[in-house]
């Protein structure tokens, strides 16, 4: 019997350590073996514990906490588990999974991240052996170029014109790149191929040294993500055990070593020549392109950066041809995508599926809808380069272009659904308030334009806003986005641009009538108690921070608007729901 | 040597074995400073005139660097370091209110400390656990799904146990 | 190398190939807008100005991204475009950005308030040098007659001058009379004259207005004739301001030195009466109306075509026309009705003419008078009675001459449109006095007499255009007291008189170029420290007593006497423009956008001033981060002391952290001042 406890970041969370620790005290002195897993990505159902029997039955266990953890281990004992019938997954949760098509993740949450044998049994690294054995660096690009793989970072380059682009720059130095500073606030995709499967980043980045004739390969992750850099460090020590990664490898003429660069928080530093910059220990501020990173990248050689997910599409597109790769998808966008489904949604988690489905089918199908049965308002895809796609274009499909065309972008797969209580003027402020604390402060455009459109977007919310704020920051944005130096600035009124181009009413209201239709700002609320409703009970009065609730016992309270905060505590706490805001 | 009046207790031999080994690595800078920080739980000035020295770096490149960089801090910090999460899918669960209630219950802003040493608050961009947004990590230990009581609640436990 | 050419602009420019784009532009004589290239350091990229947008690749297409000229390598058959639509509107908003987090004063507040521009900063360092000569060309680049301004003038400099906020406001107007004294008595300052273009000008009017246009644009290189219907030149100074306040030597002296360069003075000669504007069109190739504004303006009470009723202005003009005989209205009673400086003029002038009894009538308070605060006072000391709170209800007379005016009494209402509060009736309450003469200086207007076809304003004065000065005739340019709002102070006729010299200059070279005011950064008074500086008394100017003055038309004023006191008096200028004014790039490019406000005003990122390099002073809110100094001093001088601190908005430039106050290392080179675009850096004088 195998035992297995998801181990991600958010798993440890959401208790998993205890999960585990209460499974080995009752199994470990019974011969029973429990060991970890990365994530599986139905985080909503972490911590999550799989039990498969000799016999191959999987059994997976959902929401564990210590109580339900000592059950299973009984269940485990007796071989029985008819009475942890009710800890299992439900068919429902479970459709979230058989409706993806993993490739990227196809380890994740399955086999152990800290095991290498585990995944040379699940046919790692005979992509690297068939790869430096029987193919050339044409070859590979040839593979790379059929199958359509293009840069899940973002931009959506395609990625075998990047590596040929590096591979015919002179020079016997070069460098091959991982960008894992995943730093688009609402996306966790690359965390979790880095803890759940770090040996397919490793094996993909070999296969591009090899491709480019890099010697030395470099993982840049953020500081903010500890255990993938353990799990990182632990994977690539493996590999060098088993003579995958450094001085011959598998006993060829291919070289090449691998170190692990932690990030220091800087959001930039996701733009490329600003990731090299930090790399070379400098202020991330991005250089002036041309000359590329494939010209002149890291200490101003050849280089080539992809990000985690691309690098861990490459050994499944040479073990299964880029053909097979490329059958999935649009026209326009091969493969598939991974994306973080987060916020208002009822299963929030990983999902990977071929481009071309469409935004409904990932949200309501796979994600199950919204939450509380309220209303989709809007999806923000791309994070802060991207933007917020409405209810009316919930069919669009999943391809670069395509999401281009609505005004936001694929982006690194963040995907943020709201419902009706988000306020989209809000929302658009958050992601400024991002930007301009993040810009690197070197351009004009960015530096200046990203606080000026923070400060107009923040005296909207706040009731301040005035006629033609809305045309300013129109303005605004079209300038930043042809005057920024990188792609941060480029992108940074995204989120404006479409929640104006969508939403616009909604500024309206802001501006004009002084109303937050979502009834988020609370600048613009005012907070009431319906006497007839009012029972006296007086717990809001005793809840209210500030004392602004005055009544007496068993007789309709009133809120003072002039003290009140609008904490909006008193109508949490209100049993008859008396209380509304507006 | 230290040029500024600030105290002198920091112990800067303490650095030696991380500049023995990457004063010469170059483009290490980011990682010293990163080790430096591990040891003194902030970038002491003494700390980075002597990095400065051992680098070959001006002070000013040094600083430089390290104010570019949220993760590096000047001040000591409280015992408890609160990373509140303000990324996107915290924003739309309430990340706000979360900050709200923390920074009335213990006084301090992003980027403070409270007077009696005990915690400090500290606004990080995504811990990457969305699905249990809003999330805050206090040291190790990661809590998510917050309200306000529950926040309420953790502090003031943090607090008891330090009577 | 391969050379290969591309198009900036229409241009054809042969270069090599991989040249940046910027550089070719510059050896071409095309200057592309960049605040953060050098050329001893490498491209950068922050400032954005330079973006460039490629119409043809070489290929036929449109490059889809703006692109940076300083670092776009030049390739075959580039067509370039510089100021498309879609550049201009980038550059401005940049330069936009960098304007709202600005932190400075281009100009002092006295520059900016005075309506002639005069460059005070300036000529006060002057003088605090002794540099006499010097001040007055500095003040004659723009006023061609200082000695007779600085006695006269109202001086918004003064009441704008910052130092108020320490102390007083510097004694500026008599500084520059001063100087231009000294410039007088030797070696007088004479400017250098364009050679003759063979361009005739008329100019109708020899007040201020009129000269100064005579004298700039002879300076230009045009021949002029100024034409005036008085016996001598210099309208309102010499006719309506009484010689105790600017005596006639003074501005005879000064009219001499522009008929020296070559200004042709015709007097007594009348516009429709000895030659019609007709005649001045056929004869001169522009023709300037600078006729003043001399109709007294009327009250219309009753009894007022009383004999013994006259205007103000014509009373003055009356008096001092008279050549040796002053009038002796001894044993006359005077009523003066008016608030304003012509009113003091009038009554101070009765006062020295002899009347018994001076009363000024007005119909508010003291605090509302128009008329310079200093002129009240000596009007009160030399005797005369100020009648607050009174208007005239009706001119009573007796045998067709005055005898008596009945004042309506008065008392002040609610504030009006500007401000002030307003004066009211007090029903059935009125005063009688006994006068024999009663002067309305309560205003005055243009006499249109001559000026047939052109166009008025509703208020009776020439419309001309306030960019171009252009009146309804194409060819006739109207300048002064005689135009749109009306009379004003003698500075703002100078001020308006310069440009519109410059403006007619431009026509006569065949195309027009309308005023345009520059943009310019300002600080606010509020935001600013006042505190650090030491109190300093201003200086004072030593007059007549009253006793002694009242009796006779000579100077009031006795002059500065004391050399030393009036050099410290000048360096008591906080000098508050910025040195860099005329070299600055920033302030350069937003003029070349034409920049007019700043919409997106917000938070400014403020830090203080600091010397921490041996020579040069730092004002990082002047710094746009181009990043020019700490790249010279690391890529150039090899130090490496300045660095950026922190990121985004808040980034600064400072140089190394937690030094002493002044770094020993900074090898003092100045190379980083030398390439700062702006006047963040500022050389030390010791």
């Amino acid at each position: 019997m195998k035992i297995m406890v998801g181990q991600g970041s958010c798993g440890i969370a959401a208790g998993a350590s205890k999960v585990m620790t209460v499974l080995q005290n009752n199994l470990s002195d019974k011969g029973f073996d429990i060991s970890i897993t990365g994530c599986i990505g139905m985080c909503w159902l972490e911590p999550i514990v799989d039990v498969t029997e000799d016999n191959g039955k999987l059994h997976r266990f959902v929401k564990v906490g210590e109580n339900e953890a000592k059950c299973i281990a009984d269940a485990v004992i007796s071989g029985n588990f008819e009475s942890t019938l009710s800890l299992e997954i439900t068919d429902e949760d479970n459709s979230f999974l058989t409706q993806q098509t993993r490739i990227a993740l196809r380890n994740c949450g399955i086999i152990n991240p800290e095991s290498i044998d585990e995944y040379i049994s699940c046919g790692g690294y005979s992509a690297l052996k068939k790869v430096i054995f029987s193919m050339s660096q044409d070859d590979v690009i040839e593979e790379v170029k059929v199958s359509g793989l293009a840069g899940r970072g973002g931009a959506g380059f395609p990625t075998w014109f990047k590596w040929n682009a590096a591979k015919q720059s002179q020079g016997d130095e070069k460098y091959l790149i991982c960008n894992a500073d995943e730093g688009d606030p609402g996306a966790f995709m690359d965390r979790a191929v880095i803890e759940s499967d770090p040996h397919s980043l490793i094996e993909g980045m070999l296969i591009g040294a090899y491709t480019i004739g890099a010697k030395e390969a470099v993982v840049y992750v953020r500081a903010e993500y500890p255990l993938a850099i353990v799990r990182l460090k632990k994977a690539i020590e493996q590999a060098k055990a088993l003579g995958f990664v450094g001085k011959n490898i598998m006993g060829s003429t291919f070289s090449c070593d691998f170190r692990i660069k932690a990030g220091a928080g800087a959001f930039v530093c996701g733009e490329e020549t600003a990731l090299i910059e930090s790399l070379e220990g400098s202020r991330g501020m991005p250089r002036l392109k041309p000359p590329f990173p494939a010209q002149e990248g890291y200490w101003h050689k050849p280089s080539n950066i992809n990000n985690v997910e691309t690098f861990a599409n490459v050994a499944w597109i040479i073990e299964n041809g880029g053909k097979a790769f490329s059958a999935m998808g649009t026209e326009d966008s091969k493969g598939t995508k991974v994306f973080a489904l987060t916020g208002k949604v009822k299963r929030g988690g990983l999902v990977e599926i071929p481009m071309g489905k469409t935004l409904r089918e990932v949200i309501f199908d796979i994600g199950g809808g919204i939450k509380n049965d309220k209303q989709f308002k809007a999806v923000q895809m791309g994070g802060p380069s991207g933007g917020c796609i409405p209810a009316e274009l919930l069919d669009t499909v999943i391809d670069y272009k395509k999401l281009s065309a609505t005004g936001a972008i694929m982006g690194s797969g963040g995907m943020v659904v709201m419902d009706e209580s988000t306020c989209m003027v809000g929302m658009a402020k958050f992601f400024l308030d991002f930007t301009a604390k993040e810009s690197c402060g070197k351009c004009v455009h960015c530096r200046i334009g990203t606080k000026r459109m923070q400060e107009i977007l923040t005296r909207i919310v706040e009731g301040n806003g005035r006629s033609g704020d809305i045309e300013l920051l129109e303005e605004l944005c079209g300038a930043i986005k042809d005057g920024a130096l990188c792609g941060l600035g480029q992108t940074a009124p995204n989120p404006v641009l479409t929640t104006i181009k969508y939403f616009r009413n909604e500024y309206e209201a802001h501006i004009n009538d002084k109303k937050c239709p979502a009834k988020e700002c609370t600048s613009l609320l005012t907070y009431e108690i319906d006497s007839s409703k009012c029972v006296g009970c007086t717990l809001c009065a005793k809840k209210c921070p500030v004392s602004a609730i005055s009544g007496t016992l068993k007789s309709p309270h009133v809120i003072d608007a002039d003290k009140c905060i609008k904490c909006g505590q008193c109508m949490s706490i209100c049993k008859t729901k008396a209380i509304s805001k507006n | 040597m230290c040029q500024c009046s600030c105290n002198n207790n920091i112990n800067l031999e303490l650095l030696n074995p991380v500049l023995e080994h990457y004063a010469s690595v170059k483009g290490s800078l980011i990682t010293i400073l990163q080790q430096a920080q591990e040891i003194y739980g902030y970038l002491p000035t003494e700390a980075i005139y002597k990095v400065a020295e051992a680098t070959g770096n001006t002070p000013a490149k040094v600083m430089g660097v390290a104010t570019f960089y949220t993760q590096f801090r000047f001040k000591p910090i409280g015992k408890y370091l609160i990373l509140l999460c303000k990324g996107t899918a915290c924003h739309v669960n309430g990340s706000e209110t979360i900050a709200q209630t923390i920074k009335e219950l213990l006084g301090i802003d992003d980027g403070e400390t409270t007077d009696d040493g005990l915690f400090s608050l500290s606004f990080v961009a995504c811990l990457g656990c969305c699905s249990l947004s809003p999330v805050m990590m206090i040291n190790d230990e990661t809590y998510g799904s917050l309200t306000p009581e529950k926040v309420k609640k953790i502090i003031s436990e943090l607090k008891n146990n330090n009577n | 190398m391969e050379q290969i050419k591309i198009t900036i602009n229409g241009k054809e420019c042969i270069c090599n190939k991989d040249e940046y784009i910027l550089k070719v532009a510059k050896d071409n004589g095309i200057d592309i807008p960049n605040l953060c290239d050098h050329e001893s350091v490498a491209a950068f990229g922050a400032c954005g100005l330079c973006a460039v947008e490629i119409i043809d690749d070489g290929n036929g297409r449109k490059l889809p991204k703006l692109m940076r000229a300083c670092a776009t390598k030049a390739q075959y058959g580039y067509v370039v475009s510089i100021d498309s639509e879609r550049v201009m509107r980038s550059r401005k908003v940049a330069l936009e950005l960098l304007m709202s987090d600005h932190e400075g004063d281009c100009l002092g507040p006295c520059k900016l308030n005075c309506p002639a521009g005069t460059d005070v900063q300036k000529y006060l360092k002057q003088i605090s040098q002794g540099d006499y000569h010097g001040a007055t060309q500095t003040i004659k680049n723009v006023i061609p007659i200082p000695a007779s301004i600085g006695r006269i003038c109202p001086h918004p400099c003064e009441s704008n001058c910052r130092r108020r906020f320490v102390d007083q406001p510097l004694s500026i107007a008599f500084l520059k009379s001063y100087a231009a004294d000294k410039d007088l008595e030797k070696d007088t300052f004479v400017p250098v004259c364009k050679p003759d273009s063979g361009k005739k000008v008329a100019i109708v009017g020899g007040g201020p207005a009129g000269l100064t246009s005579a004298y700039f644009l002879r300076r230009h290189g045009h021949s002029v004739t100024v034409f005036d219907s008085m016996k001598k030149m210099g309208g309102m100074l010499r006719y309506g301001i009484p010689a105790y306040r600017l005596p006639k030597s003074v501005l005879d002296r000064e009219i001499d030195e522009i008929r020296s360069i070559g200004v042709e003075l015709k007097n007594g000669v009348s516009l429709g009466k000895d030659f019609t504007l007709q005649q001045l069109k056929d004869e001169y190739d522009a023709v300037i109306l600078a006729v003043g504004a001399w109709k007294s303006m009327q009250m219309r009470v009753a009894g007022e075509d009383l004999q013994g009723v006259v205007g103000g202005i014509d009373f003055l003009r009356y008096i001092s026309s008279q050549e040796s005989e002053i009038p002796d209205l001894n044993g006359k009673k005077v009523a003066v009705c008016g608030g304003g400086n012509t009113a003091m003029d009038a009554c101070r002038t009765a006062v020295r003419c002899g009347a018994d009894e001076v009363y000024v009538i007005y119909r508010r308070t003291r605090s509302e008078m128009p008329a310079e605060d200093i002129e009240i006072s000596e009007a009160m000391e030399e005797g005369v009675t100020f009648m607050f709170l009174t208007n005239p209800a009706e001119i009573i007379g007796k045998d067709g001459n005055v005898s008596q005016i009945n004042l309506q009494v008065m008392e002040l209402g609610e504030p009006d449109a500007s401000g002030r509060r307003s004066p009211v009736p007090v029903e059935g309450k009125f005063e009688y006095i006994d006068v024999d003469m009663v002067i309305m200086a309560i205003g005055q207007t243009l006499n249109n007499t001559g000026l047939d076809g052109i166009e008025l304003t509703r208020k009776g004065t020439i419309s001309a255009d306030s960019a171009t000065f252009r009146t309804s005739d194409q060819n006739i340019f109207a300048v002064g007291d005689a135009t749109n709002r009306g009379a004003g102070i003698a500075i703002e006729a100078i001020g308006e008189a310069r440009k519109c010299a410059d403006v007619v200059d431009s026509y006569l070279n065949g195309s027009i170029k309308p005023y345009n005011a520059p943009f310019v950064s300002k600080r606010n008074d509020e935001d600013i420290d006042f505190t650090k500086h030491e109190k300093k008394q201003r200086i004072e100017m030593p007059a007549r007593p009253a006793e002694e003055r009242r009796r006779d038309f000579d100077e009031v004023n006795l002059g500065f006497d004391d050399e030393e006191k009036v050099k410290s008096e000048a360096k008591r200028c906080l000098e508050c423009g910025c040195h860099d004014y005329d070299d600055c790039k920033l302030i350069k490019y937003a003029n070349y956008v034409n920049l007019k406000d700043i919409r997106f005003v917000g938070k400014k990122n403020i830090s203080p001033v600091e010397r921490k390099l041996v020579t040069i002073e730092r004002n990082p809110n002047k710094c746009i981060l181009c990043g020019l100094c700490v790249r010279v001093c690391d890529e150039v001088a090899h130090k490496g002391i300045l660095g950026f601190v922190g990121r985004g908005f808040g980034t600064v430039i400072k140089p190394e952290f937690s030094a002493p106050d002044v770094i020993a290392d900074c090898k003092n080179c100045n190379k980083c001042f030398n390439a700062c675009p702006t006047g963040a850096l500022k050389l030390i004088e010791y």
